[in-house]
């Protein structure tokens, strides 16, 4: 198999699976090994990026105000 | 998805009013959140075609598409990532990506979607949705890899 053939596959097989060819091809073939290598990194350090913090109060109040203008919300019930 | 926290708060709003606007069209036949995940996706591309900007993949690969050809790296080795980045150099490249990779890759990578409720959310197969992730973190391997290069031309 070769580099090309196996890049082209390699979407669909990256997460798991493949033939025993392609298997063997990134066993044995250190280009392809640093390829699959360095994606699967990118993938597991893209945790990195999950927000830290809820959004901003602004846009809460923001939402509240425009469904109050379009009239797409009831208005909260108070507690007697 | 967007890349900008300004237009996010925005579209936040718009998400939302969209949702209490539509939700007696919600039938049930999804989860919850994948509908209004969905929802929050149409928001974000409905926002990119009125600016204007190439969306690159997500409309375009609807289809089955030729990949570029091998990689230009094939028969060479080029050094590994791992261990390399950080937060702030992975949110550039994020930020640096086409819009329409830079959805895929934070719906699976980011926010842990499945293929699967990806190809719900975009309206794409499945088989396009693993493509374009592909293409997306191919596009942020160059970028991570010439921003360390570029790092270490600095150091000299």
């Amino acid at each position: 198999m070769t580099c090309a053939e196996f890049q082209k596959a390699l979407p669909y097989i990256i997460d798991g699976g493949g033939s025993e060819e392609e298997q063997e091809h990134l066993r044995t073939c250190p280009v392809c090994s640093d390829l699959v290598a360095d994606l699967r990194y990118i993938a597991d350090v893209a945790k990195l990026l999950v927000p830290m913090e809820d959004p901003h109060p602004r846009v809460w109040q923001g939402i509240e105000k425009k469904l109050d203008s379009e009239h797409l919300a009831k208005p909260a019930r108070r507690n007697v | 998805m967007t890349g900008n926290t300004a237009e996010a708060e925005d579209l936040t709003q718009e998400a939302f009013l969209q949702l209490f606007r539509k939700i007696a069209t919600f039938r049930g036949e999804s989860a919850f959140s994948t509908w209004l995940h969905r929802l929050a996706v149409n928001v974000v591309l409905m926002h990119l075609r009125k600016k204007g900007l190439p969306e690159v993949s997500l409309e375009e690969s609807m289809e089955p598409q030729q990949e570029d050809g091998p990689r230009k790296d094939v028969g060479t080795r080029d050094n590994v990532l791992a261990g390399s980045i950080d937060r702030v150099n992975l949110e550039r490249a994020v930020e640096s990506l086409p819009p329409g990779y830079r959805i895929i890759f934070v719906l699976h990578d980011v926010e842990g979607y499945e293929h699967n409720e990806i190809a719900e959310m975009m309206g794409c197969s499945i088989g396009n949705s693993k493509s374009q992730l592909h293409k997306a973190r191919m596009k942020l391997r160059d970028l991570l890899k010439q921003s360390k290069a570029e790092k270490a031309a600095n150091r000299r």
